[in-house]
Order: C-alpha cells, then structure tokens, then sequence
C-alpha cells in the first residue's frame, strides 16, 4: 500500500472552476488538513479524489490512476468518503447495528470473526456500545457524526476522506473523532483527507493546505504555516492606517507597525491572505440606535427552569440573569440543552417547570410574550430565511410583520447594509450567497426592530474565519453603542474568550457559571478554553 | 392589521410566482388536464371496428352495414368464415361482428322472421351496449314497421347530450379541490422546512392572523385558476352551457375553496415535510373525491355511501355548479347548497385552523 498523487486536477462547476490545476502529494499513514474560506473548492477536491464527480487531470493512488469518476471503480473499495453535513450518511430509522450490517453488506465485508473483533472495537472507541440498539434519528449531532465514521471505517479503507466532519460537533465529540482517527491511521496505514473549520485541529495534523480560490496557496506543517505570518501579527492597536485589518484579539498588517507583535495562530493565515489579495473586510462600526433604553438593568431571569420530553430532562432546574450590556456564551455538548433552553426562553417551548421574568414581568402564558416580542431578537441554528425573496424583500418583509413604518425601515436596512457589509448582495437570493454574508444579513433582520435583547443560536456554526471574526466584532460593537444584551451558542471553544460571562451545561443542567477569567482562575493548568471545557465533562 | 395581512399576502403571492415548477403545475392542472378529462372519456361509440361475414351476396346485408359510419363506426371490414371473424374479435382488431346468414336475404324479402348474428367485445360494456343499441334502432328503422307507440323525448339540460361538457366541469372541480388542498398546505410546510417557522412565529403578529392570511393567498391563486380554466377549457374548448349566474359560480367556488384550504391547514399541521404532504393528501381527498359523485352519481351508491357523501363537501359544490350550469338555477334556489358548502366547509376549516394554531 502507497502513496496518493494528485497531479494537476481541474474541477470545473458548468461555468465555474472550483479547482484550478492543483496538485500534492501523501504517504502512508499522513492525516492532511485541508482549510480555506466556503467555496475555496476543498469539498470539489475531495469529491474528485474520491472519484464521485468528473475533473480533469490524474490522481494515483497505490498501483491505481485515474483519470474520471468511470476509471476510478476499481480503487473504491480503497476508499471511503464523508461528506459534509451531520448524518448525512445515515437513516434516521434504522438503528446503530442496522447501520452497520448494511454497510459491511453493500461493501461487501465477509462477516467472521475477524470482522466482529473489529467492529466491536470500533463501536467501544466510538462510545457506542450502549446505543446499539438506538435509532439513528434518536442519537445527537457527535454520536451521529461517530457513527459515520465507524461505518465509513468498516471496510477498512486505505484512503478516508472526511469533509468537514467536524463542523457543528461539540468538542468531546470532536475529540473522540479525533482519537479514532489517530489510531486507526496508526494501524492500517489509511491516509486520510480532512477538512475542517477548527484551526485547532488542524494544528493537530500532519500536514495542512490552504485553499484560496480554487488553489492551494500554501501548506507545510501547522508551524511552518504558522511561523510564515509572524511578521505581519500584531497585538490589537487601536491605531488603523490603510492596509490593517484589527481583529478582538489581533492586528494584522503587511506594512510594519508600532505595536508589539502577538503570537500568531493558523486563523492569522487567512487574514494575511486577506490582506495580500486586496479582500480585507472593512472596519466594523456600528451607530447608535434610534430608540434609547433605559430603566432596569437586568433584562431576564431564569428560576430553575425545566424543560422534560417525556420522561428525557432536556432542562434541569436551569438559573440565568442576562443583564443589559452583556454577552453570556452559552456552552456544552451536542444534546447538552442548549437550543432547548434558548426556545424555552423564546416561547418556542413550553416551560415545563421553574419561572421566567422578562424585563422585570412574569411570563406565564402566551399573552405576556406577546407584549414583549417587540424587544427580542433572534437568529436561528440555520439563519433561517425565505429562499424565494431577495435579501431586501426579506427584510421589509420582517419589518412589515413588525410594523415598522416604510421610511423607517427602509433607512435601517440601507444602514445595516452598509455597516454590516452586505449592501452589494441586497439583491440576490439567500441561496446564492456565502453562508457568511446570510449570518450578517439573519443579525440585521433580527435587529431591525432594535431589540433590547439578543438571542444566537451557533450563529458562527460553519462560517469562515475572516466572517466569524468580524461577526464577534459586530457584536462586541453592538454591546457598546446599544447597551444591547445577547446570549449566544457556540462549538468554537476560542469564541467564549470574547464573552464576558460562560454558562456551561452538561446533559440537560448548569455545571458553570462565571466568567472567563475567573474559571481560568479555577483550573490554573488550563492552557486554553478547551481544556476547561474539558475538566467539566470529564 | 389589515396592512400585515397584505404584507403576508402579497409576500405569499410573490413567492408562489417565483417558483416556476408551481406555477407550471397549477397552470397545466387547470388547462391541459381539464382538457383531457373533457375530451378523453368516451362514453359513447366512437371509432368502433366492425368486422362482418357475409353469406347472402349483398344487398339488405350492405344496406346495413352502409349506416354504419364515422365518426361513431370504422368502415366495416369483410371477413371470410366465422372463425376468422372470432379470432379478430379475440385479438381486439374488431369490437363488433355481424354475420350475415345465407338465408338472411331470402327470409327477409320473403317476409318471414330471420335473425342477424351479433358477436361483441363486452370488455368496454357501456361502449358495447350503446353500440348493440345503435344497431337495433337502425334495423328497426329498416324493418318500416309501423308502431303505435312513440316516444317524444325532450333532452333537458344539456341538449345534445354531450358529456364532454360534464366531464370538464366535474374534472376541474376536482382540480380546485386537490390544488387548494396541496397549496395551502405547502405555504406551511415550506416555513417548517426552511426553519422560517420559528421566525414566524416570534414576530409580534397575532397567529390568527398569520393563518387567516396565508391560507387566502393561496385562495386567490386557486381563484385565478378557476377563472382561467373557465375562459380557456371549460368555456372556450367545451362550449359549456351557462344557464345561471357566473357570480353565483364564482361565490359558490370562493366558499368552497376556503373550506377545502382548512383539510390544507390540518395537513399542514401533521406533515414534517413536503413528501408526506404529497401522500397525505391523496390518502384524505381520494374518498372525498369519490364521494362526491364527480365520478359516480350519487343516487347509483351503496345506501351507506350516500349517507356518508353528505360529509363531502365536494357533494355540494358538485351539485351546485350543475345546477348553476346546466339547469340555470336562481340565486334564491342555490341555498342548499351555499348552505352545504358553509358548513361543511366551515366545520372543516375550523378544525384545520384549530389543528396548525395548537402549534403556534
């Protein structure tokens, strides 16, 4: 078993080229990460390698080349492939077992007793043992995520290509992904092929390329990338001359600057890029709102609220105050009640037990929300938006539902477009743009109506880093001009150092609650949040 | 108020234009499946294959057969024995055979009883029956005799008893319902699928309201259908009689749509996604549709069919749109079946509309 060359592959969309003559090469046993912005065509890559679309060029793989999806039949019992998307790969009905008897049957895996040592190791390293039983539909968004792999493993390929298997898996999950892969690299060889979004993970690899429009712009191991940007990382400065891009954290810039330089990480390699290829973003800035808010500070609170499905405690005597100007990140697992506790709060849920003020006033049935709709804001998991209508008719379609006179509105969305940086797309179609534009345009429908209060559901969930980066600085500026108040989800551990509070649950109830630096205060030997995460789950 | 429920409305509408494959869908159900409803069914003989054996050598034999033409009849086609008659018949080349006896001509002039043989494909019986009855009126009228009795018939309604005409109309009425009922309850499930549910159901707008507005734009879609189905198929091909009012029609069309969008909103409700939409509504409109009499007439039922086609909707609508077509029947004499329709459809509706605002 031996290596895979990719030799000058070309993948074109109809129109578009996704993949513009790009080639590499892997050994036995390496785990290559593949990063770069959305559309960058890493997923076009792996589909070509895996041999499932047409492209031009050759890949090589072991004694194999080939040249188009057709040539590409005889490798494919070498290879397995995930695509993006949780449980994407799997049927809701059929249970863990069914799964992983119809895939040994459609790879064609003799079934003996070797077979069963094997699966039965994978399911011990995957934490499925207990769930055999289970419907796939029934398992969070981590198990499900383990579950594909396991049966993408089960054939024991040579080659694993994992698109993105991470994105939206909490970061237990994430670990154990993590460790499975490790070791079964180890032991079979397999080259894999991962994309992910997680720049720790991606320090973590063998070997990582960066893909920007369709080519690969540079790759080495996570340190000599890293090492490659030292020069143009900053520490932030407010001072912001032509050709500066400042960041919550960091400073970056092509042209020397005053201030001190910072420790780079992989994320400082997409704003250099940003900054080489003349696509900084421009500074956020954020105007004061029309109306202003006054009166009692704290905004809402949560007694011991309980939410049950059944016999399942999805909420388990959960306390929250969200207080005006503040940004409380909502943390934990997959299935740890993080969306469930936000509806609940929403009204979206039922409140099966505990107490619940909003501004000052007891919610206790549907005609209290309703006064109260008017000073909430919400951005859902998956921005949801109407697919049909352009980005304006969208929003003057929220402003009409909100009753927002015509003038009003139309002079807020003019100024949202242009401070949250999507005035050119006002005209296009949700599904046409990036997933970094729709988050911005989904926080300007929510704050169209100026709420007093902010709720996100993994509003960065999939979003490149240059777009997540400027999306914590919008809110960071929302925060201080409007004295609004957001409580947000997130998977990406590095976000809950921009929080000034964290709430952590596990499996339904409140394990933390306080703020970031007194719980690195707490756990002297964390390095970073994920470690404390960590020390919470164990 | 009012200007939100436009909002929603116009919104609806302008999505529904947007998505071209709806567009196609409801503008082919209201013209082209009409159409092949109206033109399609055949109860009447038409383009029948006769063969014959002659044995008489002409004459009376081709004096008959001679009345046998288009567009009802194929020319006759001559056929040499029985057996290759039969075996025609058998290999569905012929419909109707007749064989000409040799002694049919003689008995026949000498006056005396003589019998003509007839074999039939009864497969299509309808087809089969009116085609034996054809033949029989047309001996008849060959034999001269001269009966006591007459028959002075006087064809109401629909003069030339065309059932192009009928079977337009009923196949559109369908249309409306399966259309109103697919539509509605799509509007909603959309939201639930893309997640703009939630959205909804945050903005500061009373549910009601939401419902109420979204299930009438899809009313007007379904009413602009009708409008165009009428004035293209019904009217423009089909030549259908209106004997009554066209207001009366399209207030009647009005109530009931909205009635029929409420089994929309209980779907809607039930449904996860578009797919079970689909298969929902066959499973609840199919025996509404058959009880309804478009394809059976209500009288020709099982006793305790009839009964229960009192709980269809559709039942009224049907009766009441033949009654406004074809009999010309006044404002003042269609309450029943305004009557009807209101509250069948309005129990239907209220339910519906109970169902989706549980989830709101």
């Amino acid at each position: 078993m031996g290596t895979l060359k990719i030799d000058r592959v070309t993948v074109r969309h109809k129109e578009k080229v996704s993949i513009k003559n790009v080639s590499f090469e892997a050994e036995k046993g390496e785990i290559i990460g593949f990063i770069g912005a959305d559309g960058a065509g890493k997923s076009s890559l792996m589909h070509a390698i895996a041999g499932v679309i047409a492209f031009e060029g050759e890949v090589r793989f072991d004694q194999h080349a080939y040249r188009s999806p057709k040539e590409a039949e005889g490798v494919k019992s070498l290879i397995s492939l995930m695509p993006q998307g949780i449980g994407l790969v799997l049927y809701d009905l059929l249970t863990v077992d069914e799964h992983l008897r119809f895939f040994a049957d459609i790879r064609n895996v003799p079934q003996d007793e070797a077979y069963h040592t094997y699966k039965t190791r994978l399911l011990k390293m995957a934490g499925l043992e207990k769930f055999r039983e289970f419907r796939a539909g029934n398992l969070s968004g981590g198990m499900m995520q383990k579950l594909s792999l396991i049966c993408s493993l089960l054939h024991r390929p040579k080659l694993l290509i994992l698109d993105e298997p991470t994105t939206g898996v909490d970061p237990m999950s994430r670990i154990e992904l993590w460790e499975i892969l490790d070791q079964i690299r180890r032991e079979e060889g397999t080259i894999a092929l991962v994309s992910t979004a997680y720049m720790e993970e991606a320090a973590r690899m063998d070997r990582v390329l960066l893909f920007d429009e369709g080519e690969i712009i540079a790759q080495g191991s996570a340190k000599e990338l890293i090492e490659s940007v030292r020069e143009m990382t900053y520490l932030r400065t407010p001072e912001a001359p032509e050709g500066t891009i400042t960041t919550l954290e960091r400073s970056y810039s092509l042209l020397p600057l005053s201030a001190e330089h910072a420790e780079p990480t992989l994320e400082s390699l997409f704003f250099v890029n940003a900054l080489r290829t003349n696509r900084a973003p421009p500074p956020v800035e954020i105007t004061r709102r029309d109306s202003e808010e006054n009166g009692n500070p704290v905004l809402m609170e949560a007694y011991s609220l309980t939410k049950m499905f059944g016999p399942f405690v999805a909420n388990d005597r959960i306390d929250l105050q969200l207080k005006r100007g503040e940004i409380v990140g909502l943390l934990g697992a997959n299935g740890a009640g993080k969306t469930t506790f936000i509806k609940m709060l929403l009204g979206l849920h039922s409140i099966d037990g505990g107490e619940l003020k909003l501004f000052g006033r007891a919610i206790r049935n549907t005609d209290d929300r309703q006064a109260l709709k008017a000073s909430i804001g919400y951005v859902s998991q998956h921005f949801a938006l109407y697919n049909d209508m352009t980005i304006r008719e969208n929003l003057l379609y929220f402003a009409a539902m909100r009753q927002i006179p015509i003038d009003t509105a139309l002079k807020r969305i003019s100024r949202y477009a242009s401070e949250l940086g999507f005035s050119n797309y006002l005209d296009s179609v949700p599904t046409e743009l990036p997933l970094g534009i729709n988050q911005r345009f989904s926080l300007a429908a929510a704050l169209l109506h100026e709420p007093a209060v902010l709720f996100l559901d993994e509003p960065t969930s999939g979003v490149d880093a240059i777009a997540r980066s400027q999306f914590w600085e919008l809110l960071s500026a929302l925060k201080e001009k409007w004295g609004i108040a957001i409580l947000i989800t997130t998977h990406y551990m590095s976000e809950a150092e921009f929080c000034d509070r964290v709430v952590l649950l596990r499996e339904g109830g409140k394990v933390a609650d306080d703020t970031v630096a007194n719980l690195y205060a707490l756990h002297p030997d964390a390095r970073t949040f994920e470690d404390i995460f960590r020390e919470y789950y164990r | 108020m009012t200007k939100i429920f436009w909002a929603i409305v116009g919104k609806e509408l302008i999505a529904f234009i947007r998505s071209w494959q709806l567009v196609f869908v409801v503008l082919y159900a209201f013209s082209v499946e009409v159409y092949i409803a109206g033109s399609g069914i055949e109860i009447n003989p038409r383009n029948v294959a006769v063969g014959y054996v002659d044995l008489t050598g002409g004459g009376m034999s081709q004096k008959i057969l001679t009345r046998l033409h288009a567009p009802e009849f194929l020319p006759p086609k001559r056929f040499d024995s029985q057996q290759q008659l039969s075996r025609a018949i058998f290999n569905k080349e012929i419909i109707i055979g007749i064989v000409f006896n040799a002694d049919f001509e003689k008995n026949w002039r000498g006056g005396k009883r003589t019998q003509l043989d007839v074999l039939v494909d009864a497969t299509a019986a309808s087809q089969a029956y009116t085609t034996l009855g054809y033949l029989q009126n047309i001996v008849l009228d060959l034999s001269g005799v001269n009966l006591l009795l007459e028959i002075a018939s006087h064809k109401l309604f629909n003069p030339n008893a065309d059932n192009h005409t009928f079977m337009a109309l009923t196949e559109m009425l369908s249309i409306i319902t399966m259309l109103t009922v697919i539509l509605t309850a799509v509007v909603f499930v959309r939201e639930k699928e893309q997640g703009t549910w939630d959205i909804m159901l945050l903005m500061p707008v009373d549910p009601k309201l939401i419902i109420l507005a979204k299930s009438f734009s899809q009313v007007i879609i379904v009413m602009v259908g009708i409008v165009i189905s009428l004035g293209f198929v019904v009217f423009g091909m089909f030549e259908t009689p209106m004997n009554g009012s066209f207001a009366a029609f399209m207030v009647l069309s009005f109530f009931y749509v909205f009635a029929t969008a409420g089994i929309g909103l209980f779907i809607a409700a039930v449904a996860r996604d578009v797919m079970q939409v689909a298969q929902l509504s066959i499973i609840i409109m199919m025996p509404m549709i058959f009880l309804s009499g478009a394809w059976t007439p209500i009288h020709a039922m099982h006793p305790l069919l009839q009964l229960l086609s009192y709980a269809s909707p559709l039942r009224y609508y049907i009766e009441g749109s033949e009654s406004i077509f074809y009999r010309g029947t006044q404002w003042g004499d269609l309450w029943p079946y305004f009557l009807g329709v209101t509250a069948v459809g309005g129990v239907m509706y209220a339910m519906g509309f109970r169902k989706i605002g549980r989830l709101f």
